[in-house]
């Protein structure tokens, strides 16, 4: 066990590295932020003079060694654009945002979808299993932003219940979770559905009907239990992707997390920032998975030789 | 049970979603919103028109442009400028105080000159154009420039919001930054990052009257259809950068009035006589003629912004200082005259040349760089387009990355043709990549010249020129959309997308 988690925290050192490597090359090949920061008639010599206090006139060896000694420190460097201000501390000022959008989205699509998808499953063929296989449908093939401008226009706009953007207490939260939960709640109702149409095959449940148990409780008893293994583990990896993927909903929503910030640095070619946020949740990311791998791996045996 | 279940949790959800939980713009707050979440509220870093409009509120300066575009005292009760007009001497209003209590002074400005002009700021060449600033005594300040500059006084007015010097020490620039102090119509209360920014009104405000609401509300919403429902909803007031279509449909929206204004903006095509435009058929002024009689800009005007915007003549334009709408016309669109004055030239069937285009760098702008291509083969002309990333685009010095020919757009905040002519033309600037003596000695002239009437006759003049020989193929401009609450009063945008909030009222 110890060389299995050995190797996969080596495995995970790699995979961050690389995406460091990866990060800092790739931004700057999109050309010179100076030019998008200064107006565009600033002489040359105010441009010479900026791009000296940003350091990008070092050469990218020196500049790239500045950015992994750093990281590995756990100093994310500062925004160019945001003057003086570490990113570290701007991203956790937008980290709340984003964590309470994907829990809630996340809760949103298990309260929605393993319902649907134990009630679908069980009941092949019925009116409930065609909506749970509708749901499924439309959840993994509508796009979020789009669903989510639909939520504004119609909840927003036309009937006036909910805020159509921003972060105004509970009510606010609504549309953005639904908008952004929604894909992941067609994933999970395909896989509650498809998982509980081999468990109730399986001999205990046949054996539980036949016991005369009612319906619900050989749903929640028996079949709940065993198709919780695979949907629990795709929690975890839904909840990275909703971390990094909310991009879009949190413009549309002008929901202020990660996402938004993200699009913003982007936009303002401000390096650093963009770094500092995708290294971050590639952190998060890469922890997660380690964490999953490596609980598998004591869980069951044989993965540790694999 | 099993089939109550399903129905019961979705009537819960449903009942979750359905409460009435709207919230409307308060009475006395005037909710404004934010197409980017700005990057400082210290005017010297802030480093985009959004940026610039939610600082202003905050500030003031010694002069102020009003609606009109005049000059008006506005921390300064007048000034005098020396005979050779490198001089300026300016006497300062009494009695003023920053949102701390600090007093305004001369000290104020001399420190306001000061922390501009640091090499870190964005703006710093705003405050760079003094070359010195003394107090003469508490109230009066002598401002010296290098040489004598048309365009100081606008300049002056448009970006040094005046700060308090004893505050800035004590926290630094950065800390300013954060909780930023002025002498302006709203005091500074709090900034959720990527949020909002909450100001209120400045009970000591030296504009007697004003502000005219309590409480003023910045907003960051970055999509412009969000924006367009949350005026609907009355959630905002003030919804701006809204596309022409979204500005039709909410024409017929209760409750909600489209503002639409000509933006001073100059969309064109360049043309280059240095790096890959020399040697090119481009040098020809015949040629350059040609392009301009061959560019369909009204058919791009009407198929691509629906019919939403003006074409252009030159580089001095509508609302621009020297513009004169019976004189100066746009070049009609004359593919006859195109193919002859390419035959003169030389180029009876045509000829191929590169032109960069900066790839969703503005509104459109992807279709009308393809229309341009169409166009301009229609007279034989085969344009190649590389599109490239706006920040590869920009990056380096006269469009190095691009080819012969380039689209771009280029504003102005001060009612005058200056800064995209200086930046344009004048050999030595970042972006210009036409080099001709005529037009860098007519603009140093125009620099030169403070009287408005002589420099208005020098910009008829340069219009003129540059129709003869143009550098450019001169496209439009754009009308900006925006979308206001009925209850907002006085709302009073500027072609450059700049607005000052203290006159605006709630009904």
């Amino acid at each position: 066990m110890l060389r299995f988690a050995v190797r996969r925290v080596l495995e995970s050192v790699l995979l961050m590295l690389g995406v460091l490597v990866l990060v800092f090359f790739l931004v700057r090949l999109t050309g010179d932020p100076v030019s998008l920061i200064v107006p565009m008639d600033a002489p040359t010599a105010q441009r010479e003079a900026l791009r000296e206090i940003m350091g990008l006139n070092d050469p990218l060896p020196v500049q790239f060694w500045g950015f992994m000694s750093g990281a590995v420190r756990g100093d994310l460097g500062s925004s160019l654009r945001r003057r003086g201000q570490a990113n570290l501390d701007i991203i956790l000022e937008r980290l709340p945002a984003t964590v309470q959008l994907a829990l809630s989205a996340l809760a949103f699509a298990v309260l929605v979808a393993v319902p649907l998808g134990l009630a679908g499953g069980m009941r092949p063929g019925t009116a409930v299993d065609r909506l749970a296989r509708a749901v499924g449908l439309a959840g993994q093939t509508i796009p979020s932003f789009w669903l989510g401008m639909l939520l504004i226009v119609l909840f927003a706009v036309t009937l006036r219940w909910l805020p159509s953007f921003g972060r105004d207490g509970p009510a606010s939260l609504v549309l953005p979770a639904v908008a952004l939960g929604f894909a992941g709640m067609g994933q999970l109702v395909r896989l509650t559905r498809s998982a509980v149409l081999d468990v109730r095959r399986a001999d205990y449940v046949r054996t539980a009907n036949a016991k005369g148990m009612s319906a619900l409780r050989v749903s929640l008893r028996h079949v709940l239990p065993n198709v919780a293994i695979p949907i629990v583990s795709v929690l975890g990896i839904q909840f990275t992707y909703l971390l990094g993927g909310s991009v879009y909903i949190e413009v549309v929503f002008a929901w202020p997390g990660l996402g938004s910030l993200l699009e913003n640095a982007i936009r303002d070619a401000d390096f650093p920032l963009v770094q500092a946020i995708t290294v971050f949740i590639s952190l998060f990311a890469i922890s997660i998975h380690l964490l999953t791998d490596l609980a598998y791996g004591m869980l069951d045996p044989r993965l540790r030789r694999a | 049970m099993t089939r109550r279940t399903v129905p019961t949790l979705l009537l819960t959800l449903f009942a979750m979603i359905v409460l009435p939980l709207v919230a409307q713009a308060q009475g006395d707050r005037l909710v404004v919103s934010l197409s980017s979440d700005p990057t400082s509220l210290f005017l010297p870093r802030a480093s985009d028109r959004t940026a610039h409009n939610a600082s202003l509120p905050l500030y003031d300066s010694l002069i102020w442009i009003n609606d009109d575009l005049e000059l008006e005292p506005a921390l300064a009760e007048s000034w005098e400028i020396s005979e050779d007009g490198t001089e300026y001497v300016f006497h300062l209003r009494r009695g003023v105080t920053f949102h701390n209590g600090e007093p305004f002074t001369a000290a104020s400005v001399v420190a306001t000159w000061e922390t501009g002009s640091d090499a870190s700021n964005d703006y710093a060449n705003f405050f760079t154009a003094a070359s010195l600033v003394e107090a003469i005594d508490d109230y009066t300040v002598r401002f010296t420039t290098p040489e004598p500059n048309a365009t100081f006084l606008t300049t002056l007015a448009f970006s040094w919001g005046m700060v308090p010097p004893a505050y800035i020490a004590e926290v630094g620039l950065d800390g300013f930054a954060q909780a930023p102090v002025g002498t302006g119509a709203f005091r500074f209360v709090s900034r959720t990052a990527g949020d909002r920014i909450l100001m209120e009104a400045n009970p000591d405000y030296w504009r007697a009257g004003y502000p005219r609401v309590a409480e003023l509300e910045f907003r960051v919403i970055p999509d412009a259809s969000t924006r367009m429902a949350a005026v609907q909803t009355g959630e905002i007031h003030i919804a701006n950068r809204l596309s022409p279509d979204q500005a039709m449909a909410l024409e017929r929206a209760p409750g909600v009035e489209v503002v639409s204004y000509l933006n001073d903006r100059a969309y064109y095509v360049g043309f280059k006589n240095v790096g890959a435009g020399a040697g090119t058929p481009l040098e020809d002024p015949r040629v350059r003629q040609a392009l301009n009689y061959g560019s369909d800009r009204f058919g791009i005007i009407n198929a691509i912004f629906s019919g939403q915007a003006e074409p252009i003549p030159g580089f001095i334009i509508e609302g621009n200082l020297g513009y004169d709408a019976a004189t100066m016309t746009p070049f009609p669109y004359d593919p006859e005259r195109a193919r002859e004055l390419l035959t003169e030239a030389g180029y009876p069937d045509g000829f191929e040349i590169s032109m960069g285009c900066p790839a969703d760098g503005y509104v459109n702008i992807n279709e009308v760089c393809l229309a341009l291509q169409r166009t301009l083969g229609d007279i034989g002309v085969e344009v190649n387009v590389e599109f490239r990333t706006t920040n590869s685009f920009w990056s380096q010095p006269q469009y190095g990355a691009v080819g012969a020919m380039f689209v771009d757009s280029w504003s102005s905040a001060i009612g005058e043709a200056l800064p995209r002519l200086e930046g344009a033309l004048v050999p030595g600037n970042y972006y210009t990549a036409w080099e001709d003596e005529r037009f860098a000695a007519l603009v140093e002239e125009i620099t030169l010249t403070v009287d408005r009437d002589a420099r208005a006759a020098l910009y008829r003049e340069m219009h003129e020129l540059m129709r003869d020989d143009p550098p450019f193929i001169y496209l439009y401009q754009p009308t900006i959309f925006e979308a206001v609450n009925e209850r907002v009063q006085d709302y009073a945008p500027r072609a450059a997308e700049e607005y000052y909030l203290f006159q605006v009222s709630l009904d």
